[in-house]
């Protein structure tokens, strides 16, 4: 279900766009928020409060890669392993998560906590490895500073 | 003029079209994979790619609209590599399983491939994976085989409206889905099926039972269920009917059915189906020969009438049957019998809902146009779900909401919902109330027209505030105005009646309203039909007080020139209703019945005491095609043939009359010709070869089919007036009676559901449409489920005064507060068992809105 805020964010994004269609690429991204990822129910929700067809809005969020279409952990880690990243470790950095964290590529944690999504390049080459968590973007990573980080996120 | 050289052709063209119809018109050939000619153009699969002068790259003559002095090049070298290279790229990942696919022989890209090549691909990869998806009972899905060519996306969303597929991820990995990924939970109309241009998605009646090239015939004829009347296609092998399509540029559908249509013609087939004739001894049913079984009816028939008189009889017509069948048991009812008895359950509302509306606009007012519903600019829907009831008349009003037209319901319309329908929703009871308002405020707007004294007497009292009427649909005033304002506003708007309205308390005066609006809007007026020859059988006099041709009785002109052309005097009492014969019977006064084709028991409201009334009647005769409930009960059955078994007419509810062609064969009597061997048997003269013949006489002695052969109507010379006399009677007086409005209170209410899936009882024996929708089901809203305690599934027990129904519980979201919708189509479940009913004093309807009704869980 949507929070009442949500539906608040949902309406006022509804109001940016000529049509209920066009204001959909948001929209998901605000149920993805609220639902952890795009389940059936999401979808639902989605096509009913925008009056959309939900064939048509699983379609549209389909397409895209950066929508979740499976459960997620609490925290989602992007860790790049593009070629500056890879030169520098980032590939240690993957074992690192995997043995300290049970966290495979795409997987999620035993815990629930963190989900690791393997990434081409945000565009940090010049302070890699890097890696997002949720929205926060962290340069330099070493296996010790990485521990540090996630400590904040659990 | 716009003049374009294609392929060294000049082509000289009106107005500017697209280089594939200019092609196409002058007999160019352009090959095409995601154009289809009913859909929204795509420009996807680059198969039809044509190269123009002075255009840098090939062009998409699918979507290419040509311009003055255009030079086009359909077959040049370029263009054939292209074309083979954009194969090669489909068979990528396409299985190759012609062997195995059922769509072989008329598959589009085997075609293509043939003509155009790629015959071995160069591409080593393994080809791509996907489980055929068989989770659907109706409808399989194999999207390895499936090229993205759209058109059933394009189908469903912009032609039916359903919007119930989509294109899941992108590229390599596109393929098409519905929303759960496994069933369609859609509107089932089969429509994608006829579009795909691969075996991608199929129906899986009689799969892998046939190949397109075995069926041998072909026979055009029209759809069994509703009064739309579309034109279907029974494709057959084996003298079994393997699959029902549409064809394009058919009169109603053109091109289109619906889940009735295309998936419910299994009946035909079905081993219940009734063999031989049953005579009753000692209390059992039991086969017997046709000519005991004959004469026995005569015997008794004869014996009845001489002895208790030929009102002591009567007989119920079929809206299934054809006109020929009705034609031959009303003039038997009337001339064997000697009784005016004769009735059917279009009285349970379209009769006089009819005779109302054309009382006040003249006869043939509400033959209008199906597909003119798409070209008006407001459509005013009111007591039902068009999309439901009358499926293809449904999408017409879809189509006139995409083109820009307003769609007004009252009520909620389910169908309609994503059409952002203009919204009235009166609260339970209070519909009066809103469609006064519509009045008032009609008449404060527009004035009154002046043409009709009659009509706009009546309306000087109707002066019903905005505050009242938006008050009762619980909207705001300027919500309301907004309402009114889109009818006022409307040029050529239309006014769709279903029978929820005609069958509610103070239905007749729910009418006048309606009439009235549609008098000042200057509109027209559609009546939903739920049977497919329910407006024949009224055109064929199978009415108390009309002859055929829609003659009053009353009139001694009438009844004289039918008594010269039939050689017989005809009674100039009027008969009974059907609900008249009914009582009849429960006070004995009724000795015996003859029903073709209907099955009263469980199609009339309060089913329990139809059938304890005609128990108590003397001789009950049957005409059917499977043991109905009120066939058990009968001492005579006869086995009919079915619609596909025989060859007659159907006449819609535009009044267009079409021809039903025999698809198949079997053993038996056609309705009309067994009433006409019983009636030779009472020394009657019915003397018909065929049914040419029976036409041929009902052209002869109405004046209003005067000199229409079967020819005629086969090239589509049948719409109304046809070639003879409508009546021309002048309006005497509208009688209106608004009933005391008074209900007792009851925290719900009993209503029924007419589903899209299932049709009177036939539908049960289709087994498509059972699978589609299997069971009864009570339906609630959220909020009474939240009050009762209960969730979907769980199981209630529904009870009135009457009776008791345990059924599972569906939360719908359709369905208004206080209201438990059933259904009246599944054996020994049927809302009519709970309802009680009391007429219209007007349009002699039944009317059901009023029963109470308690719900309580069943804890198991
Ligand atoms: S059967 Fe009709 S409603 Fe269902 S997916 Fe196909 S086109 Fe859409
Ligand atoms: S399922 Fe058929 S119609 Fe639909 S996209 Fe695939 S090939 Fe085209
Ligand atoms: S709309 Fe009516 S006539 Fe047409 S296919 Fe459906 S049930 Fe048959
Ligand atoms: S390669 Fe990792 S951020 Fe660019
Ligand atoms: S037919 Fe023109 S692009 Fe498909």
């Amino acid at each position: 279900m949507f929070s009442e805020t949500a539906k608040k964010e949902l309406e006022e994004i509804r109001l940016k766009y000529p049509n209920a269609r066009a204001a959909l690429l948001p929209a998901l991204y605000l149920a993805q928020r609220e639902f952890g990822w795009l389940s059936p129910e999401a979808y639902e929700a989605v096509s009913s409060l925008l009056g959309v067809p939900k064939a048509i809005t699983r379609g549209v969020g389909t397409f895209y890669a950066m929508y979740k279409h499976k459960p997620m952990g609490r925290n989602i880690v992007q860790l790049c392993t593009n070629v500056s990243c890879m030169i520098l470790g980032a590939e240690r950095l993957v074992d690192f998560l995997k043995i300290k964290y049970g966290l495979e590529p795409g997987g999620t944690s035993p815990d629930g906590q963190f989900s690791l999504v393997i990434m081409e390049c945000i565009g940090a080459c010049g302070t890699a490895p890097a890696m997002l968590v949720n929205d926060d973007f962290y340069e330099n990573l070493t296996e010790k500073y990485i521990e540090e980080i996630l400590e904040k996120y659990k | 003029m716009i003049k374009v050289t294609i392929n060294g052709k000049e082509i000289e063209l009106e107005k500017a079209v697209t280089v594939l119809d200019a092609a196409r018109s002058a007999g160019i050939k352009i090959p095409t994979l995601c154009y289809h000619e009913q859909l929204e153009k795509y420009g996807g699969c680059r198969l039809c790619l044509v190269e123009v002068e002075k255009m840098p790259r090939l062009q998409t003559a699918c979507t290419l609209m040509v311009t003055d002095g255009m030079v086009v090049r359909t077959e040049t070298e370029t263009i054939a590599n292209v074309r083979r290279s954009v194969l090669e790229f489909l068979l990528i990942n396409h299985p190759l399983d012609c062997p195995y696919c059922d769509k072989a022989g008329e598959c589009e890209l085997q075609d293509l491939v043939e003509k155009y090549g790629a015959r071995a691909g160069r591409f080593t990869e393994e080809k791509r994976k996907v489980p055929e998806s068989l989770e659907d009972p109706v409808l399989v899905r194999n999207m390895e085989r499936c090229v993205v060519c759209t058109r059933c996306v394009r189908m469903c969303e912009g032609v039916q409206g359903a919007a119930a597929l989509g294109v899941i991820s992108r590229g390599g990995h596109s393929h098409i889905e519905p929303f759960s990924g496994g069933k369609f939970e859609c509107e089932y109309c089969g429509n994608c099926v006829s579009v795909c241009p691969v075996g991608a998605i199929m129906s899986r009646l009689h799969r892998h039972s046939y190949r397109p090239w075995q069926l041998v015939s072909e026979t055009e004829t029209i759809c069994p269920y509703c009064g739309v009347g579309c034109t279907l296609v029974a494709q057959v092998r084996d003298d079994v009917i393997k699959r029902v399509v549409p064809r394009i540029g058919t009169p109603v559908n053109n091109g289109l059915l619906c889940s009735r249509g295309r998936f419910g013609y299994e009946f035909v087939g079905s081993k219940e189906r009734l063999t031989s004739p049953l005579i009753r001894k000692k209390g059992v049913l039991e086969e017997s020969t046709w000519e005991e079984a004959i004469s026995l009816v005569a015997k008794r028939l004869g014996e009845i009438k001489a002895k208790h008189g030929s009102d002591a009889i009567s007989g119920i017509a079929s809206p299934r049957c054809t006109n020929e069948d009705n034609y031959v048991f009303q003039k038997f009812m009337r001339v064997t019998l000697g009784t005016n008895n004769i009735d059917s359950t279009a009285r349970t509302g379209y009769a006089g809902a009819q005779a109302f509306i054309e009382n006040i606009f003249g006869q043939g007012s509400t033959a209008n146009l199906i597909p003119g519903l798409a070209n008006s600019d407001a459509v005013l829907v009111a007591g039902g779900d068009p999309t439901a009831v009358n499926p293809i008349l449904g999408l017409q009003i879809r189509a006139c909401a995409r083109r820009g037209g307003s769609i007004l319901t009252i009520g909620h319309v389910k169908g309609l919902r994503h059409y952002s329908p203009v919204e009235l929703r009166p609260a339970l009871f209070r519909e009066t109330l809103a469609l006064e308002g519509i009045v008032s405020a009609l008449k404060n707007k527009k004035g009154l027209p002046g043409s009709n004294q009659i009509l706009e007497a009546k309306l000087k009292d109707i002066n019903t505030t905005p505050q009242e009427a938006a008050g009762a649909c619980g909207v705001t005033e300027k919500d309301y105005a907004a309402f009114v304002d889109r009818l006022s506003g409307a040029a050529t708007p239309a006014i769709v009646i279903g029978k929820e309205i005609v069958q509610s308390s103070g239905g007749n005066y729910k009418l006048f309203l309606l009439a009235a609006i549609n008098y000042l809007v200057n509109g027209r007026i559609y009546l939903l039909s739920e049977r497919a020859n329910e407006q024949g059988l009224l055109d064929m006099g199978c009415a108390p007080d009309l002859l055929p041709g829609y003659r009053p009785l009353a009139y001694a002109e009438f009844r004289k020139r039918y008594e010269t052309a039939w050689k017989t005097a005809i009674s100039e009492r009027p008969g009974l209703s059907i609900f008249g014969m009914i009582d009849a019977a429960k006070q004995g006064s009724l000795k015996a019945m003859y029903v073709m084709g209907e099955n009263p028991v469980y199609n009339l409201p309060n089913s329990r005491d139809v059938e304890a009334a005609l128990q108590k009647v003397d001789f009950l005769v049957v005409q059917d095609i499977f043991l109905s409930e009120t066939a058990k009960l009968a001492d005579v059955v006869f086995p009919a043939l079915s619609w596909s078994e025989k060859s007659g007419t159907f006449t819609n509810m535009e009044r267009r009359i079409q021809r039903v062609r025999k698809a198949v064969s079997r053993e038996g009597m056609e309705d009309w010709r067994i009433i006409a061997e019983i009636a030779r048997n009472m020394a009657s003269k019915f003397h018909y070869t065929g049914p040419e013949e029976v036409f041929a006489e009902i052209c002869k002695v109405s004046p209003l089919y005067r000199d229409l052969t079967y020819e005629e109507i086969e090239k589509g010379q049948s719409i109304y007036p046809y070639k003879g006399e409508p009546l021309r009677s002048t309006l005497e007086g509208i009688s209106v009676d608004k009933g005391t409005g008074a209900v007792a209170a009851s925290r719900f209410y009993l209503r029924l559901e007419r589903p899209l899936f299932h049709s009177g009882t036939l539908s049960r024996k289709a087994a498509a449409l059972v699978n589609i929708y299997s069971g009864a089901l009570a339906r609630i809203s959220a909020a009474d489920a939240v009050s009762l305690g209960v969730k979907d599934g769980d199981v209630v027990r529904v009870s009135t005064k009457i009776g008791s129904l345990e059924l599972p519980v569906a939360i719908d979201g359709a369905v208004e507060q206080s209201v438990v919708m059933l259904t009246n189509n599944f054996e020994g479940k049927g809302a009519f068992g709970l309802a009680e009913y009391a007429v219209d004093p007007v349009t002699g309807a039944p009317v059901i809105d009023c029963n109470a009704v308690m719900i309580e869980k069943v804890e198991r």
